[in-house]
C-alpha cells in the first residue's frame, strides 16, 4: 500500500508540474519550437485551420493545416475558449495533460499485465530465482513514471503539440491488444494510423498480442518443459488463436469506415476524402514541408535534385518497410517488445519527428526493465540523450538567432540524435534476445 | 563503449576492431588524460602559430577600387560644425537639447530626413528565461516628454541608385551633457562624411547617421534606438500621422532598410607610441559574438593600404612583458629554425617578439569573447544579426592643433567613405567569411576549425575518464556480487538491476546538485527586489539560502551518503558518481563551446583537472605514500581555485593585491553579468559550480 501511495504522489506531482507549467507559456515559447510541434502535430495550425473551417474555407487551403479533421472537430472549438487572465489554449493544454494521464494510466495497466505473464511464464520454466528481482518495482509503474516524468513528454503536452493524443491512442491500442479486448485495439489502431499513418505498422504486434497473448519467452521452452515434465498442463497457451484476430479485423473495417463517414461529413464541401488524404497522408509521405525537425529527411530533401525526389522517398519510406518483417520473424514471441522497437524505429524515420514520439518508446522501454538489466551501453544513451536534447536548442539558436552557424549545425544534432536512436534499437534487440538466452539456460539446468 | 568489456563467464570471439579500441584507450585512461591534457593546453598556446593571415572573401566588397571623393571642403564643413559644437558647450545649461537642435538643422540643410529619438535609461534586470529567447518587447515609442530622457538624433539618406531595402549605419555616440572636443570631432567626423554621401550618385544602400546621445551610457541609447528600429508599431497613437505628412515632423520615428552593417566612430585622443594616426577595432559582442570577418578585414585593408594608418586590436599588455611567455617565442623560433633547416618547406615559425605580441592579443581576444559584454555600442547590432564593429580614430598630435586635425579628419573621412563604398557593393548580407574566430592581430585570426582542436584536446579525456571509471566500477561491482553471490540472493540485492543500471542513484544525485544549482541561479532574481542592501549583504543572503535550499533537498530527496546499498558497493559508489559527474561536465562544456567557445576553453582549464584529480580524501590518506599526499595537495588546491568566488577573489587578489579582495566582488561581477545577459553566468552557476559541489561531495565520500 505504501507503494502505490507512493505512486500516486509522484503522478500528482507531475500533473501538478505541468498545470505550473501551463501558465508560463510565453516565457517558454515551447509551441514554436521545431523539436516540439512539427507541421503534423502544431496546434497553432489546428487554431488556423478551425479558423478557415469557420470562415466557410476548406481547413486544408493554404497548406496550414495537415491534421485529421476529426481533430480539428474536436480541438477546434477548445483553441477558441477564453479565459479572463489566463493563457490561450488553456483549454487544449488541460485536454493534453488529461490525455497524458490517461496514457500513464494505460500504459500501467499494460505493464502490469505484461509483468504477470512474465512471473507465470518464469514459473512455469521452474526459474524463480529471477522472480524475486523483479517484485521490488513493477514494470508498469516504472514505465508509467517515465512517461510522466521524462521532460520530453512534458515539453510536448505543455508546448502545444498535438502528440500527446496521438501518443494516447497508440498506448490505446496496445492495451486493448493486451487485455484481448478486440474492439478497443481496433478503435485505438485506426485512429493512431489515420492521425499520424506510421502507427500503421502496429497492426504485427497487435494482432500477434490477440493470437498469443502479452510476451512470454520463446515457444520452443515451453515445449522443452513439456516434454520433459512430460505433458504437465501450462498455463501458457501457444497456439496461434484466430478468433480475436478475426474480431479485430472486423472491428477495425468497422471503425475505419466510421472514421471516414465521420471523415467525409464534416469536409463534404471542401473536397471531401481524396483533399483530405492528400493533404494528410499525402503530405506525410511526400514530404512536402522541409522547414527543419530533429529527423534525418528535410534536410536530405532540400539538397536532393528534384527528379531523385520521388525515388529516395520510396527508398526511405521502403526502409520502414523492410524491417517489419525480419523484426516479426525474430521477435513474433513478445509483441509488446516489438511494438517499441516498431515505433522506435518509425520515430526515427518518420518524416516529421518530434520528440514526443521518443517520449512514448522511452516510456515503453519501462515495461522490460527487468528484461533489459544487462542491456549495454545505457549510460551512453542516456548522456547521449541528455547532450542531444541540449544541444539541438542551441543550434537552432546559433542557425536561427544568432545567424553564426548554419543549417550543418542543427542538422549534426540531428544525425546525433538519430544514431542515438539506432545504438538504443540494437542494443535493446540484443539485450532482449540474450535474455532469452539466458532463460533457455536456467530452464534447461 | 562504456561497458564494452565482454563478459568473462562465457568464452567468445573476439570483440570487434572499434571495441577493441576503446577498451585499450580505457585501460590506459590515466596516459592518454594526461597526455590530452597537456596537449590541449600546449596547443592552445601554439594557436598564435596556427594563425592565417586575413583575406577578403567575399570578391562583391572590393576594398580601394575607387577613389574616395573626400576632400579639403568637406573637412572644412567638419572643422566648422566641431567649432559651433564646441562653443554652445560653453552655455552649460542648455546643451543637452541643444546639440542634437543644431545637427537636426545642419542635416536638413544638407537636405536629408531626419528626425530624434527620445529614450529613457534602461533599467537593468535580471531575466533568467531571457537569455536565449527573443525578449517581448512591447513596441510603444516614447511619448511623454516629462520625464528625463536622452535624445539621439539621426538622419537618413535615401539612396539614389537602391530600393530602400538596405542600409548601413553610421553611430556617433557623444555625452550631450558634457561634450568633449574629441566627440565633438567624431560628430563633425560623420557629419562630413554624411554630407558628402548625400551628394554621391553611387548609393545603392540607405546610409543611417546615428548621433546617439551617451548621457546613459553608449550602449543604452543604441540599443534603445534598434530596439525601436526593429518593432514596428502599427496602431499606436502616432499612426494618424500620414509618413508622408510627417515629412517636416522631427519627433516622426523613420526607418530605411535592414542594415547591412554598421560601424561606430570615435575619436579619442591618445598619445605617445607612434607616428601614426592608430585605429583601434573592437568587435567583441555579446556571449562572444563577432562581426563576420570580412567587415574587419576590409576596414584593415583600407586603413593601412590606402589611408596609412596603423591599426590595432586590443591585448592584455602585462603579458608582453612576461619571461617565460618570451622563452617560450625563443624556444618555437629556434624550433623553427631547426626545422625549416631540415626542410625548407617547413615555414610554421615567426619570430619571439610577434609569437609574445600574438599570445598578448589572443589572451584579450579570449577574455573579452569570454565574458560575455559587448566592448562597446557596436554589441547591440550583433543581437540583430547586424554586423558592426567600433573604429576608435586616435590622431599622433593634439586634437586642438588646427592645422593636424585637417589632415586628420581627411585620413578618417576618407578611411569612413571607402569602408561604405566598400560595403555599398555587397549584393547580400555578410556570410561568405567567418563568424566565429579569434584575432592574433589586426591581420591574423584563428578559425573554429583551429582552436576547437585546443579545446577537444582538453575535454577528450573526460568522456575517456568516465568510461574507465564506470566499467571499473561496475566490474567491481559485479566482482563482488559474484564473490557473496549466495548471502546476496537470500538478502534484498538486486544483482539484476544494479549490474547495468546501477548508475541510477548517482544520476539521481547529479540531477538534485544540478536542479540545486538552476534554483541558486534564479535566486539572485528574488534579492534584487530587497531594497537597500550591500553587495556584501547580497551575497552572504545568497549564499545563506543556497546552502539552506541545498539542506532542504538533501533532506526531502536523500542526500548522497544514504543509499542503503550493501558496504560492499560502496567502494565502487564514489566511482561512479564521479563518472556521471564527469559525463555532465562534459556535455556541459560542450554546450557552452559551442554558445561561447572562450568561456568553455577558459572554464575547462579549472574544470577538467578539477573534475579528473578528485578522489576520496579518506581512500588516499589510507594509502600514506608521497604520492597520496601530491594528490591530496592538488585536490585541495584545485577545490579552493574551483570555487567561483574564491577564484575571482585569487585573480583579483593577484592582479590588484589582497587587500582589495571583498566578499561582495562575486556578487557585483555575477550582476554585471547578468547585467549583459552573458551566458558565462549561466556556465559558471549551472555548470562549473554544480561540479565543484559534487567534487566536494567525491572528496569527502565516506568510503
Amino acid at each position: 500500500m505504501a507503494k502505490m501511495k507512493w505512486y500516486w504522489y509522484w503522478v500528482s506531482t507531475s500533473i501538478i508540474f505541468r498545470l505550473i507549467l501551463i501558465y508560463f507559456p510565453n516565457n517558454l515559447n515551447l509551441s514554436s519550437r521545431p523539436e516540439v510541434a512539427t507541421p503534423l502535430t502544431s496546434l497553432r495550425r489546428l487554431a488556423e485551420g478551425y479558423w478557415l473551417k469557420q470562415s466557410s474555407i476548406s481547413p486544408y487551403s493554404g497548406s496550414m493545416y495537415h491534421g485529421s479533421p476529426l481533430l480539428l472537430a474536436i480541438l477546434g472549438p477548445l483553441t477558441v475558449i477564453r479565459f479572463e487572465g489566463q493563457p490561450e489554449h488553456i483549454a487544449c493544454s488541460l485536454l493534453f495533460v488529461i490525455a497524458d494521464l490517461i496514457t500513464a494510466i494505460l500504459i500501467r495497466a499494460t505493464g502490469q499485465k505484461l509483468h504477470l505473464s512474465y512471473k507465470r511464464s518464469l514459473k512455469s520454466l521452474n526459474v524463480t530465482k529471477l522472480l524475486e528481482t523483479s517484485e521490488i518495482l513493477s514494470a508498469g509503474d516504472i514505465a508509467a513514471l517515465i512517461y510522466l516524468w521524462n521532460p520530453l513528454t512534458i515539453v510536448t503536452c505543455v508546448g502545444m503539440s498535438t502528440s500527446p493524443v496521438e501518443n494516447l491512442m497508440i498506448v490505446l491500442s496496445l492495451y486493448g491488444a493486451c487485455s484481448r479486448l478486440a474492439p478497443l485495439a481496433a478503435f485505438g489502431w485506426v485512429l493512431a494510423s489515420h492521425l499520424s499513418l506510421y502507427p500503421a505498422i502496429l497492426i504485427i504486434p497487435v494482432i500477434f498480442l490477440l493470437g498469443y497473448g502479452p510476451d512470454t519467452p520463446p515457444k520452443k521452452l515451453f515445449r522443452q518443459q513439456k516434454s520433459e515434465s512430460n505433458g504437465n498442463d501450462l498455463v501458457i497457451q501457444n497456439r496461434f488463436s484466430w478468433r480475436p484476430v478475426v474480431h479485430f479485423i472486423l472491428w477495425a473495417s468497422f471503425w475505419t469506415v466510421y472514421v471516414l463517414v465521420l471523415c467525409s461529413i464534416y469536409l463534404k464541401q471542401y473536397g471531401g476524402l481524396s483533399e483530405m488524404f492528400k493533404r494528410t497522408h499525402g503530405f506525410i509521405l511526400t514530404l512536402e514541408d522541409l522547414s527543419p525537425n530533429i529527423g534525418v529527411l528535410w534536410y536530405f530533401f532540400a539538397e536532393v535534385f528534384d527528379f531523385f525526389r520521388d525515388f529516395f522517398l520510396i527508398v526511405f519510406h521502403v526502409n520502414i518497410l523492410f524491417m517489419l518483417l525480419p523484426l516479426a520473424i525474430r521477435l513474433y514471441h513478445r509483441p509488446c517488445f516489438l511494438a517499441f522497437i516498431y515505433i522506435a524505429i518509425s520515430s526515427m524515420l518518420k518524416s516529421y519527428p518530434s520528440v514526443g514520439d521518443s517520449a512514448l518508446y522511452l516510456a515503453l522501454l519501462g515495461w522490460f526493465v527487468y528484461e533489459l538489466a544487462e542491456m549495454q551501453f545505457s549510460f551512453f544513451l542516456f548522456c547521449g540523450y541528455v547532450g542531444v536534447t541540449l544541444l539541438s536548442p542551441v543550434m537552432h539558436n546559433l542557425w536561427i538567432w544568432r545567424g553564426t552557424g548554419n543549417a550543418n549545425f542543427y542538422y549534426a544534432t540531428a544525425m546525433a540524435y538519430a544514431c542515438l536512436q539506432i545504438i538504443l534499437v540494437v542494443e535493446s534487440v540484443s539485450a532482449m534476445l540474450q535474455h532469452d538466452r539466458m532463460l533457455r539456460k536456467q530452464s534447461t539446468t | 563503449m562504456e561497458n564494452g568489456i565482454p563478459d568473462s563467464q562465457n568464452p567468445k570471439p573476439k570483440p570487434r576492431p572499434i571495441v577493441r579500441i576503446g577498451i585499450f584507450i580505457i585501460s590506459h585512461n590515466l596516459f592518454f588524460s594526461v597526455i590530452c591534457c597537456i596537449g590541449g593546453i600546449l596547443a592552445l598556446f601554439l594557436l598564435p602559430l596556427m594563425a592565417k593571415n586575413t583575406y577578403i572573401s567575399e570578391n562583391a566588397l572590393m576594398p580601394g577600387s575607387a577613389n574616395p571623393m573626400f576632400s579639403r571642403y568637406d573637412t572644412m564643413e567638419a572643422n566648422k560644425l566641431v567649432k559651433d559644437i564646441m562653443s554652445m558647450s560653453l552655455k552649460p545649461e542648455e546643451t543637452g537639447i541643444e546639440i542634437a537642435r543644431l545637427l537636426a538643422q545642419r542635416m536638413e540643410e544638407s537636405g536629408v530626413e531626419v528626425y530624434h529619438h527620445k529614450f529613457h535609461e534602461k533599467i537593468s534586470q535580471f531575466r533568467p528565461l531571457h537569455f536565449f529567447s527573443d525578449t517581448t518587447y512591447t513596441g510603444l515609442l516614447l511619448q511623454n516628454t516629462s520625464a528625463i530622457h536622452g535624445i539621439n538624433t539621426v538622419g537618413i539618406i535615401r539612396a539614389p541608385r537602391g530600393d530602400g531595402k538596405e542600409a548601413i549605419v553610421f553611430v556617433t555616440p557623444y555625452n550631450s551633457t558634457k561634450i568633449e572636443l574629441s566627440e565633438a570631432l567624431s560628430i563633425g567626423l560623420a557629419y562630413s562624411v554624411f554630407s558628402l554621401l548625400g551628394r554621391v550618385t553611387w548609393l545603392s544602400k540607405d546610409i543611417v547617421w546615428l548621433a546617439a546621445d551617451s548621457r546613459y551610457g553608449e550602449y543604452t541609447s543604441v540599443s534603445a534606438w534598434l530596439r525601436d528600429y526593429h518593432t514596428p508599431v502599427f496602431n499606436g497613437p502616432e499612426s494618424k500621422e500620414n509618413p508622408t505628412t510627417g515629412a517636416g515632423n522631427t519627433d516622426f520615428f523613420r526607418r530605411a532598410g535592414t542594415m547591412a552593417a554598421a560601424l561606430v566612430i570615435k575619436v579619442v585622443e591618445k598619445h605617445g607610441e607612434t607616428e601614426k594616426d592608430t585605429l583601434s577595432i573592437y568587435a567583441e559582442a555579446s556571449n562572444g559574438q563577432m562581426p563576420n570577418l570580412d567587415l574587419i578585414n576590409t576596414v584593415h585593408y583600407l586603413a593601412v593600404h590606402t589611408q596609412g594608418l596603423r591599426v590595432k586590436v586590443e591585448k592584455v599588455y602585462t603579458l608582453l612583458n612576461l619571461a617565460w611567455l618570451q622563452v617560450m617565442g625563443q624556444i618555437l623560433e629556434s624550433v623553427s629554425k631547426v626545422a625549416k633547416s631540415l626542410n625548407s618547406q617547413w615555414k610554421f615559425g615567426m619570430p619571439a617578439a610577434e609569437y609574445v605580441d600574438g599570445t598578448a592579443t589572443l589572451a584579450s581576444s579570449l577574455y573579452y569573447q569570454a565574458l560575455g559584454v559587448p566592448t562597446g555600442s557596436h554589441g547591440a547590432f550583433r543581437d540583430y544579426q547586424v554586423d558592426a564593429v567600433t573604429l576608435e580614430i586616435s590622431p599622433r598630435s593634439f586634437l586642438n592643433n588646427e592645422g593636424r586635425r585637417t589632415e586628420f579628419l581627411l585620413r578618417g573621412g576618407r578611411l569612413m567613405e571607402s569602408v561604405v563604398r566598400s560595403v555599398n557593393n555587397l549584393l547580400e548580407k555578410f556570410h561568405q567569411s567567418f563568424f566565429l574566430y579569434l584575432m592574433t592581430s589586426p591581420s591574423k585570426f584563428v578559425s573554429v576549425g583551429v582552436y576547437m582542436i585546443a579545446f577537444l584536446l582538453l575535454l577528450v579525456p573526460l568522456p575517456i575518464a568516465a568510461a574507465a571509471l564506470y566499467s571499473g566500477a561496475n566490474n567491481l561491482g559485479s566482482n563482488l556480487t559474484k564473490d557473496n553471490q549466495v548471502p546476496a540472493f537470500a538478502s534484498t540485492a538486486k544483482p539484476g538491476v544494479q549490474k547495468s543500471w546501477r548508475w541510477l542513484h548517482a544520476a539521481k544525485v547529479v540531477f538534485i546538485i544540478h536542479l540545486w544549482a538552476t534554483i541558486v541561479s534564479l535566486l539572485p532574481s528574488l534579492i534584487n527586489h530587497i531594497p537597500e542592501m550591500t553587495p556584501t549583504n547580497n551575497m552572504f543572503i545568497w549564499a545563506s539560502s543556497s546552502i539552506f535550499i541545498l539542506l532542504i533537498l538533501y533532506s526531502m530527496l536523500g542526500s548522497p551518503y544514504s543509499h542503503p546499498t550493501t558496504s560492499g558497493c560502496q567502494n565502487s559508489e564514489w566511482a561512479t558518481l564521479k563518472s556521471v559527474m564527469i559525463a555532465v561536465a562534459s556535455i556541459g562544456l560542450g554546450l557552452m563551446s559551442i554558445i561561447n567557445y572562450a568561456t568553455a576553453q577558459i572554464g575547462a582549464i579549472i574544470l577538467v583537472p578539477m573534475c579528473l584529480l578528485v578522489h576520496p580524501l579518506k581512500l588516499t590518506g589510507r594509502s600514506g605514500n608521497s604520492k597520496a599526499f601530491l594528490l591530496v595537495a592538488c585536490n585541495l588546491v584545485v577545490a579552493v581555485i574551483g570555487f567561483p568566488p574564491a577564484g575571482l577573489a585569487v585573480i583579483k587578489g593577484w592582479s590588484e593585491g589582497f587587500g582589495a579582495v571583498n566578499v561582495g566582488d562575486f556578487w557585483i561581477w555575477a550582476e554585471s553579468l547578468w547585467a549583459w545577459n552573458s551566458a558565462t553566468y549561466l556556465y559558471v552557476v549551472l555548470i562549473h559550480f554544480p561540479c565543484w559541489v559534487l567534487c566536494m561531495n567525491i572528496l569527502l565520500h565516506p568510503c
